[in-house]
């Protein structure tokens, strides 16, 4: 388990722990609801809602970490389904359809009221509805209108200029599967939804982003990152999966000023930072190990991924009179926002060059194939930017086929044959 | 088409002897580009299609030819520096291929329906190679982003986009599409659907034809004006009607879409006949007619696409499995699930489907291998499932 050097990153862990052994007990004691749904729905309206959520990604994570994910994947594959299928996606219905609360992380996941989808590929809403299927749960999904107008520089956009950022039938389509949503929430909950309590919670998530936006500033312009990579990750994904929560606006801030302290102090997360690397993609969940493999050696720091990157970008709304188009806005580009062409590709560009990096690893998830759409537009606008990209090819949750010595020199001959040789050239040239 | 598949697409070399339909639809079938070609030296705009639920009549109401794309080479040397190994469907990575590589630029528009989420996914890639290389010669894009989920929404999303697509093509050709043109676009592709239909009659329950030539005589269709389609089908359906059954078994084909005839040549020489396949390549290009008498044929149309037109995309369950539950139930002897090496998403369907034909007893065999290069080893496991298998 890779080190945690920032007293928050333990205050989230303890906090999720918590938060889900409390979530055990309302669901089985008090007959609670809760919904499980995937990483990119509007979360927002479940909280408002008082919906506890569990999302599908986190609980792969949490498999995946236990080791657990070749017993169920392999459970999947023996019920019919072939290896080829998605595994990210599919790990924790696979750890229902086994069927084996013994062994699952922390008990297992209990019947939730509600699953939910965003239809961004052609498998979520196969995989779901199996899932739903067996637990005899409701099945909601949200289909997803694709774009043709992506102009460029998103981002300067996003935040105050989103309703010309996306098209409007795009975001007029998108409130109306949100409001299929609110209804099936106001009838699991028998509460009514209050536009006003959206509102409120928006603008907590846009203060928590700022927080988030605040970090990421001090890592790009400290000299050596406080923090690593993988740290950021468990603070901000603890954070933005209850987002506008008093916790999670709390926990940003007691983020952003353990890092604040930090760059006071000069603290760095590794005093030998000699390399700043990038990560795109979704995390290894198996093996966070090998995210801090490369500082002994080559004083390689991983300092980015999305996780944190995204959170100002992607979620800050300003404008708020009309709160549901606002989340509409946030939810419909996601997936092209952080993975396919022309956005993602300018995107991460520009954030390789914010955060001062010397190369590039980008995940190509070989067990979840179609994840790796518009990964070669990414590697080559960065290699194009003068950024060396080393395509990792790996699986976020199934360890079967990674071989961690095997991985790890990979990337030192990467970093010594080419990202070294390459840095030494162009600083000879500068 | 595979490149194998294919032969000399020079659309003067197309067999003008009326006597033979059957030769000029295998013809069409196997040089998918040429009508295509010869419409656009004739100065008539054309707009190709990737799949099978954009509306071709709105296309040929607008006064353009419209064809479905389906020649290029999957192995074209540039695909790999845009295109992952392994996520996107040989068919999509060839169209990918012909259009970087200038080989669509015949086109006046390359219409992307959303049919399923690579072809969403291929217009967002064809986007980018134009913005970053406008000296490749990729013809403009245009995605019709139907969503096949079945609710309210959907369907008034999709019909909204339909009216933007027809504003769209009525802007390429410069001509207004008017009901009159919309009735005549209707009738002349209703006429090639009965054919087919027709066509699909003499494979079940009593097959005059093979599989692998049924499949061809279908996909010609997609190639050629759907006047001439019906009348060369037409033809072809007389002369076929004739003949004496086919002897083999009856075999069904489920899974992912087969634009190419590897999979039916294979199971037909193995003594079995291919009677259907769950497939808008084959059995259900046609589906039923637009209703001309409609009063908003325009709705009409959408609705043939929204509602009778296959989609991995097409949802719930019940709706998705309704034509393999009720064909694989009538007259079919076995089914063959065909999942090639790169499926991600039929495999989900495949435990369900499987399960719905043992609880019938109905043989099945599920295939991995790329039907376009059979392994041996492959072969004997088809021979040994069709030999297995009772007629019922
Ligand atoms: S395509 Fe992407 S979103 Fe869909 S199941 Fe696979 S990994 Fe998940």
């Amino acid at each position: 388990m890779a080190e945690k050097q920032l007293h928050c990153t333990l205050a989230a862990g303890e906090h999720q722990k918590a938060w889900f052994a409390q979530l055990r007990k309302d669901v089985f004691e008090k007959q609670r609801p809760y919904a499980i749904i995937q990483a990119d729905m509007p979360f927002e309206l479940f909280h408002v809602m008082e919906v506890p959520v569990v999302s599908n990604q986190y609980w792969a994570a949490i498999i995946s970490a236990k080791r657990l994910s070749g017993y169920y994947l392999d459970a999947l594959n023996s019920m019919g389904f072939h290896e080829g299928l998605c595994r990210y996606c599919s790990l924790a219905a696979a750890s229902t359809l086994a069927n084996d609360p013994e062994h699952a992380p922390w008990g297992g996941l209990p019947k939730p009221a509600l699953l939910s989808a965003r239809l961004t590929c052609d498998c979520l809403q196969r995989v779901f509805a199996i899932w739903a299927e067996a637990f005899g749960s409701e099945c909601l999904f949200i289909d997803n209108p694709g774009a043709a107008d992506l102009p460029p520089r998103w981002w300067e956009f996003s935040r105050y200029h989103w309703r010309e950022l996306f098209e409007e039938h795009r975001l007029k389509f998108t409130v109306t599967q949100f409001q299929n949503l609110i209804e099936a929430l106001e009838r699991v909950t028998g509460r009514q939804f209050q536009i006003d309590r959206l509102r409120d919670l928006m603008e907590r998530v846009n203060r928590q982003e700022e927080y988030f936006e605040e970090a990421l500033q001090m890592i790009c312009s400290a000299p050596r990152t406080p923090v690593r990579m993988h740290e950021q990750v468990a603070n901000v994904m603890a954070a933005q999966w209850k987002r506008g929560s008093d916790w999670a606006v709390e926990h940003a801030r007691t983020f952003r000023d353990e890092i604040r302290n930090r760059v006071r102090q000069g603290v760095a997360a590794c005093p030998g930072e000699r390399l700043r690397l990038m990560w795109v993609g979704a995390g290894i969940w198996h093996d966070t190990d090998f995210y801090t493999a490369f500082e002994e050696e080559f004083g390689a720091v991983f300092v980015w991924s999305m996780y944190l990157a995204f959170g100002p970008d992607g979620y800050i709304r300003y404008g708020l009179d009309d709160p549901l188009l606002a989340l509409a806005s946030r939810t419909v580009s996601m997936n092209e926002q952080l993975h396919n062409p022309p956005w993602a590709n300018e995107w991460i560009v520009h954030q390789a060059k914010l955060h001062r990096i010397d190369a590039a690893l980008v995940l190509t998830p070989m067990g979840t194939r179609p994840a790796a759409t518009g990964n070669r537009f990414i590697e080559r606008a960065l290699e194009q930017a003068g950024i060396p990209v080393l395509p990792v090819v790996a699986d976020m949750v199934d360890a079967r086929d990674w071989d961690p010595d095997a991985m790890r020199l990979k990337v030192s001959e990467f970093l010594r044959h080419r990202v070294l040789p390459h840095l030494n050239s162009a600083r000879r040239h500068s | 088409m595979r490149t194998s598949d294919m032969k000399n697409s020079d659309f003067t070399a197309k067999p003008r002897n009326t006597i033979a339909p059957i030769d000029r639809l295998i013809w069409h079938y196997e040089n998918p580009d040429a009508e295509a070609m010869a419409a656009a030296a004739g100065n008539v705009p054309v707009v190709g299609v990737t799949s099978n639920t954009a509306p071709w009549e709105l296309i040929r109401a607008a006064g353009a030819f419209p064809c479905v794309i389906n020649s290029g080479n999957p192995n074209y040397p540039d695909i790999g520096t845009f295109m992952e190994e392994g996520v996107f469907e040989e068919r999509i990575r060839a169209i990918f291929g012909a259009a970087i590589s200038g080989d669509l630029q015949h086109l006046s528009l390359l219409l992307i329906p959303r049919t399923s989420e690579q072809e969403y996914k291929l217009y967002l890639y064809l986007r980018e190679v134009a913005r970053q290389d406008p000296t490749r010669r990729i013809p403009p894009l245009y995605l019709y982003d139907m969503l096949h989920t079945r609710s309210p929404e959907s369907y008034s999303y999709g019909l909204e986009r339909t009216l933007c697509l027809k504003e769209r093509l009525e802007e390429l050709t410069g001509k207004r599409i008017d009901d009159a043109a919309l009735l005549y676009a209707v009738r002349e592709s209703n006429s090639a659907r009965k054919a087919i239909r027709k066509l699909l009659s003499l494979r079940n329950p009593v097959p005059r034809v093979t599989g692998t030539e049924a499949l061809t005589l279908i996909g010609a269709s997609f190639f050629i004006s759907r006047d001439e389609y019906a009348h060369l089908a037409g033809q072809a359906v007389e002369m076929i009607e004739g003949r004496a059954p086919v002897a083999g078994k009856r075999v069904m084909i489920a899974g992912s879409p087969l634009n190419h005839r590897g999979l039916h040549h294979a199971l037909e020489k193995h003594g079995a006949v291919v009677v259907a396949e769950d497939d808008w390549w084959g059995s259900r290009s046609a589906g039923m007619d637009i209703a001309d008498g409609s009063d908003d044929l325009l709705k009409a149309i959408f609705e043939k696409y929204y509602l009778d037109a296959p989609s991995p995309r097409v949802f719930p369950f019940e709706i998705a499995d309704a034509w393999f539950q009720e064909e694989s139930t009538h007259g079919i002897d076995g089914v063959v699930f065909y999942l090639p090496p790169e499926d991600c998403v039929v495999g989900w369907d495949y435990p369900r489907r499987r399960r719905f034909l043992d609880e019938r007893r109905i043989p099945h065999l599920l295939m991995r291998e790329d039907a376009g290069s059979i392994s041996e080893e492959c072969h004997e496991q088809i021979e040994r499932f069709v030999n297995n298998i009772c007629i019922r």
